[in-house]
């Protein structure tokens, strides 16, 4: 090996990426601004609660959920409408109470759909959430990494893709001391036959 | 030199700030690591005794309970006391209490997250758990009150070929789509709201069942900045979208009577009055629950704090005033309805066979929230405790009162019979209160009560200084 860090996973798998650790969400931000001055673009952060700004720093695109949940809910409008209109008024004409069967009725059947579009709504946030954010899942690479798994609620991590071609892997780590991090470790895959690693 | 003299004479004038300070999230400068083990402590240490306790009183009223409910169907609902014109009893009333119940729960969550009122994260969690559970205990009830439940299928709307003619114009449809949707959508925003925090529960986790039961639970959540992107959005999403359903909810089981024409219930009102009574015991529930929660669990007194108990009691008050507002305009529109029904169905329910039910009902509800104007009395929590029952006790009378006195006082007096409950109802009812209590009681033993990662978002010093950053 090129480069001298700590190894978690298994060496004789592939890198699966270089992990470091801040200790503040201030210094977070700070190395992800420099990192894409460098223009470092393939990297993760992970950190126990929303930090104001960070997405922004990352140039993350806002979130598409709420023109899926805009689409749920216009579908529902249109599922329910035609639940309650087709049957009540065309194929088996239902009147109650005299009521007419025309539009002006229509009051009546608005319950149901102001119920069907919250439910329906809802339903595709949570999911649209679960699926845009990559779950559910049962593992990821990043738990090879003993600290990470353990300390994921309490620091504020960084991961930077193998892939990334930009810099030599020696390159990352001195630019990852550079800003502050702690921990700076070389993430690889773990041995599919141990999944505990070595 | 005049300019220093003006800035100083500025400084001599200006207002002291420090009064418009917003009190602590969390107090004595806990930081975030401390709110992470409070709260994830009371999940991982050893199960206290008297957790043994409640649940083996809680499980046995819930299984006495089940039992009545297996009785009533084997036997049929004349095991109940409801009668003819008295349809709609006890199982109406306590439908309507618990549906009710529910709502507070997720007002304080959703409605509080909305308009930014920090103060409710710590106690919206467990705001947000009771409203599941109301709503499941609510559920019971219209599932089977309809006598045959093995007919329950055809409250959904079957095609109309099976003939069995689903009348959307009906409030009773309209009712089950609402229960429906209401306990869909609570239920996910409160599971959504808890991904994060079981996945610190994982993290944290020493045995494998635990490990693999959380890991499962928190869908294999990360914090990635892009995670964190959309579960923000989703949660104002589904905030949103939960404040509309809290209105809708009640409006709707408000019209289950409103569209009726039986006098007592016909009323433009009814709407207005479900929603604030149901906020109004909601919070007292929350009350309720979270007084004795306290009590046992010491590190939660830093967390659920007497600043953030006494804007409950302001909640409470303020519905608690909005609830006898309603009565009085409830007496006065049936007096100036210059409808004689109208008039006689209030004049019986207070001075007929109804009245003690009616009397208790008001006594309770006009004077025990007034007691919140009172800063003492706000903060001596045992007194909130108390009083914060005394406003479910009165409110589960309002629904008996408002379901009952007027369907046992119609048009003609010939038809009037009056509602005794029997055994099986008053077991059952009680049996209702023990499903809630089980579920409440697993719910703080397995899962984190409070939202973690709202709450470390929002302590200071958590959040980048982006005014410092700024400058550099």
């Amino acid at each position: 090996m090129s480069h001298h860090l700590p190894i978690a996973g298994s060496k004789d798998e592939p890198l699966y990426a270089i992990g470091a650790r801040f200790e503040t969400p201030e210094a977070l931000l700070g190395a992800v601004e420099r990192l894409r001055r460098e223009g470092v673009s393939a990297y993760e952060c992970f950190t126990p609660y929303p930090i104001h700004g960070l997405a922004e720093a990352m140039k993350l695109p806002k979130s598409i959920l709420s023109f899926l949940v805009l689409g749920g809910g216009v579908s529902a409008i249109l599922i329910a409408l035609s639940m309650e209109l087709i049957p009540s008024t065309l194929i088996y004409p239902l009147v109650v109470d005299g009521k007419p069967l025309n539009l002006s009725a229509l009051p009546q059947y608005i319950a149901i759909v102001v119920a069907l579009t919250l439910m329906i709504g809802a339903i595709t946030a949570v999911f649209g959430m679960i699926l845009l954010g990559g779950m559910p899942r049962l593992n990821n690479p990043m738990f090879a990494w003993d600290l990470f798994a353990k300390e994921a609620s309490r620091g504020f991590f960084l991961a930077i893709d193998a892939r990334e071609k930009k810099f030599s892997i020696a390159g990352l780590s001195d630019l990852l001391h550079e800003l502050g991090a702690g921990d700076v470790t070389a993430i690889h895959l773990e041995a599919s036959e141990s999944p505990q690693g070595t | 030199m005049s300019t220093a003299t003006t800035i100083n004479s500025a400084e001599k004038d200006a207002p002291d700030l420090s009064v418009l300070a917003r009190p602590p999230q969390v107090l004595n400068n806990r930081g975030p690591l401390w709110v992470t083990d409070a709260v994830c402590s009371i999940v991982e240490g050893k199960t206290p005794l008297w957790w043994y306790a409640a649940i083996t009183l809680s499980g046995g009223l819930a299984a006495m309970g089940g039992a009545c409910i297996l009785y009533m169907i084997v036997t049929g609902v004349g095991v109940w006391g409801s009668n003819s014109p008295c349809f709609w009893a006890w199982d109406i009333t306590n439908f309507i209490f618990w549906v009710s119940m529910a709502h507070a729960g997720s007002l304080i969550s959703a409605l509080l997250f909305l308009t930014r009122q920090k103060w409710s994260l710590s106690i919206s969690r467990a705001a947000e758990a009771m409203t599941v559970f109301a709503i499941i205990c609510a559920g019971v009830y219209p599932a089977i009150h309809i006598g045959r439940v093995w007919f329950v299928w055809f409250l959904f709307p079957v095609p109309n070929s099976y003939g069995m003619w689903p009348n959307f114009s009906s409030p009773l449809l309209w009712d089950v789509f609402a229960v429906t949707s209401y306990l869909t959508v609570s239920s996910l925003f409160w599971f959504a709201g808890m991904i994060p925090d079981l996945a610190v529960l994982r993290d944290r986790a020493t045995t494998k069942v635990r490990k693999f039961a959380y890991g499962i639970a928190s869908l294999g959540w990360l914090g990635t900045a892009r995670q964190w992107r959309h579960y923000e959005m989703m949660y104002v999403l589904l905030a949103g979208l939960t404040s509309v359903l809290v209105v809708t909810v009640t409006t709707i089981v408000a019209s289950d009577c409103a569209t009726s024409v039986v006098p007592g219930w016909h009323a433009t009102i009814f709407p207005f009055y479900f929603m604030v009574g149901a906020v109004y015991s909601g919070s007292a529930a929350v009350l309720t629950l979270l007084l004795p929660l306290r009590l046992l669990n010491p590190q939660l007194r830093e967390l659920i704090t007497p600043s953030q108990l006494d804007k409950v009691c302001k909640l409470l008050l303020m519905m608690g005033s909005c609830v006898a507002y309603v009565y009085v305009f409830e007496l006065f529109n049936a007096w100036y309805s210059a409808n004689p029904f109208e008039r006689g169905a209030f004049w019986e329910r207070f001075t007929g066979s109804s009245a003690w039910y009616a009397i208790t009902c008001l006594s309770i509800n006009l004077t025990v929230p007034q007691l919140f104007w009172f800063k003492a009395v706000r903060r001596c929590l045992p007194l909130v405790f108390i009083l914060a029952i005394l406003c479910n006790v009165g409110m589960w009378f309002e629904r008996f009162m408002i379901v009952t006195s007027t369907l046992t006082h119609d048009f003609l007096p010939s038809s009037w019979k009056d509602f005794h409950p029997t055994i099986v109802d008053i077991l059952t009812a009680t049996g209702t209160l023990g499903i809630f209590f089980t579920l409440f009681l697993l719910f703080i033993r397995f899962v984190p009560i409070m939202s973690m990662n709202e709450l470390k978002a929002v302590l200071p010093g958590t959040q980048p200084d982006h005014s410092r950053r700024e400058t550099h």
